[in-house]
């Protein structure tokens, strides 16, 4: 793994568990969930019309788009409910001291 | 010594100090100073609104550009493409809303065509330029549109009196430094019984460049005038390009507007082409080709406000990698405009996995004796098309031109200025993306 490609996004503390917390980076809008004790982060795009899915709901490991309803899982950015049928881009996630770093999937 | 610091971001003290650097007529300080605040009270467009609806404009920050003129002066070049091979009778060149080239032949100005800066015919041409400027565009369209109304900056303006035809074509040239801004509007009004070619391109220092253009472009073509119009929109990658384009379509008059987009990595026009008098006649035609993480959205509308008038549209759009197009046409026929015969037909070209083409054709029809048709195409390329023109020898880029230029051709054919074809083919060379 190259560190290198990581990125800091933000800091631990920024997020709420269960809370999508939308992040820009490099010119790419990504969103980041935090579930118990680990975070997800996947395109801040919804696939099915382009919507932001930072503004959506978090329910299990699924993320909403509130303006369809389609759910990506938030470990991989599987579309698991229509309308979206195709999935979003997950990325890689590390946390060194209480930063949290991206690496974006492209 | 003291240095004193110019503001140049688009805030209250910049407009200002941007106002006190021009000599200009009261009537447009005015104006200028009525759109600065509406911008200021207004927001920017959100998703709820149909228009806007499929643009993010979230990676949109105004505050990294600055205002046009008050930035420092580039001294690159910028390519331009629409005049190799061809004489003109007129040039206006800008690189960041300044002047670099200005000039008109001594024959068509004796005929007493004007054809140069707006902000000087502002002053030469004052009430023929108050009475046309955002005559035909509406300086409240958006936040944008206010934006623009408030600060544009080396316009072009363009003026055709009666009963002249010009034969060699006008060229005009925006161009953008990386970084830079470029607010130009462009005002063509072509009297009676005229005819002329405009030939409207704009483009970056380098092809990777960033910037923003919030541009407009209106025209108004009296009876039986004639226009035609190429546009050939060639920004840095990473420009974000608003702007309104509308023309007025006088009583016999006839516009063919063919448009060519390939740069920038944001697109939003609203084009709107309003068909006035009675016997007017529209053809649009527009080629989109996209790679990356392009989107572009157009926003088109011909509006049938008189009776016997034809409006004949066709957008083509090309394809690749993660881009994105979106079309959202509208046909309008207002009440008593009898005889009507609108067509609308967007074509768009799949070339990977994940580009995506959105196609939302409309008619609104408020009168009884119309005829107005409309369609949409979306496809994928064949592989075996591609394959079979790489085992004739081809690599897969020549092949993926080949295809696409093919599918162009109806465009192609509908332009009949051979030098512009060439420009349009060799702007799609370029775009074709390097395969591995």
């Amino acid at each position: 793994m190259n560190n290198q490609d990581f990125k800091a996004a933000c800091s631990v503390s920024d997020l709420k568990p269960g809370v999508p917390f939308t992040v820009e980076l490099d010119d790419r809008f990504v969103v980041l969930v935090k579930l118990d004790n680990d975070i997800y982060c996947i395109d801040d795009i919804c696939t099915h019309d382009g919507g932001t899915l930072g503004d959506g709901t978090v329910d299990d490991f699924s993320l909403a788009c509130p303006r369809h309803g389609a759910k990506f899982d938030v470990r991989t950015g599987e579309a698991i409910t229509m309308p979206a049928t195709e999935a979003t881009a997950s990325h890689e996630v590390k946390i060194v001291d209480n930063t949290v770093y991206i690496k974006i999937n492209d | 010594m003291t240095i004193i610091a110019i503001p140049a971001a688009f805030d209250a003290a910049s407009f200002n100090h941007f106002l006190g650097s021009r000599n200009e007529p009261d009537w447009l300080t005015q104006r200028r100073r009525k759109s600065w605040a509406a911008f200021e009270s207004t927001a920017w467009p959100d998703r709820k609104t149909e228009e806007w609806m499929r643009s993010d404009l979230r990676g949109f920050h105004l505050d990294q550009y600055m205002m046009p003129g008050l930035g420092e002066s580039s001294e690159d070049t910028c390519p331009q493409w629409l005049v190799d091979d061809v004489i003109t009778c007129g040039q206006l060149g800008t690189i960041d809303g300044r002047i670099v080239l200005e000039q008109l032949s001594t024959e068509v100005s004796g005929q007493g065509v004007y054809f140069g800066s707006l902000e000087k015919a502002c002053q030469s041409h004052g009430k023929l330029v108050e009475q046309h400027l955002f005559s035909v565009v509406d300086p409240n369209a958006d936040r944008f549109a206010m934006l623009h109304a408030a600060t544009w900056s080396s316009g072009c303006f363009l003026h055709v009196p009666k009963g002249v035809s010009v034969e060699q074509p006008f060229h005009i040239h925006s161009g953008m430094s990386d970084g830079g801004t470029d607010v130009s509007h462009v005002l063509l009004v072509l009297e009676e019984n005229t005819s002329a070619t405009v030939l409207y391109e704009s483009s970056s220092t380098t092809p990777n460049a960033d910037g923003f253009h919030c541009g407009g472009l209106e025209i108004v073509l009296k009876q039986g005038a004639s226009l035609r119009l190429v546009i050939l929109q060639e920004w840095g990658d990473r420009v974000w390009h608003f702007a309104h384009q509308h023309a007025k379509v006088g009583r016999d008059a006839t516009i063919q507007w063919t448009l060519a987009a390939m740069g920038a990595r944001f697109v939003q026009v609203a084009q709107q082409v309003s068909l006035v008098g009675e016997g007017a006649r529209s053809q649009v035609n527009g080629t989109m080709f996209t790679r990356d993480k392009q989107q572009m959205t157009f926003n088109t509308l011909q509006f049938h406000e008189a009776p016997n008038c034809k409006s004949d549209f066709l957008y083509k759009a090309a394809l690749q990698d993660r881009s994105r197009t979106v079309w959202r046409g509208m046909i309008k026929v207002a009440p008593g405009a009898d005889k009507t015969d609108g067509y609308q037909r967007n074509d768009n070209l799949i070339l990977s996995d994940h580009a995506r083409a959105d196609s939302i054709p409309g008619l609104e029809i408020k009168a009884d004796d119309v005829r107005c048709t409309h369609g949409s195409t979306s496809g994928r390329v064949d592989d075996e098309l591609i394959f079979y023109a790489q085992s004739r020898g081809f690599t897969r880029q020549e092949a993926v031109r080949m295809i696409v230029t093919g599918f162009f051709q109806q465009i192609f054919d509908r332009i009949t200025i051979e030098s512009v074809r060439k420009a349009l083919g060799s702007a799609i060379a370029r775009q074709v993306r390097q395969y591995e």
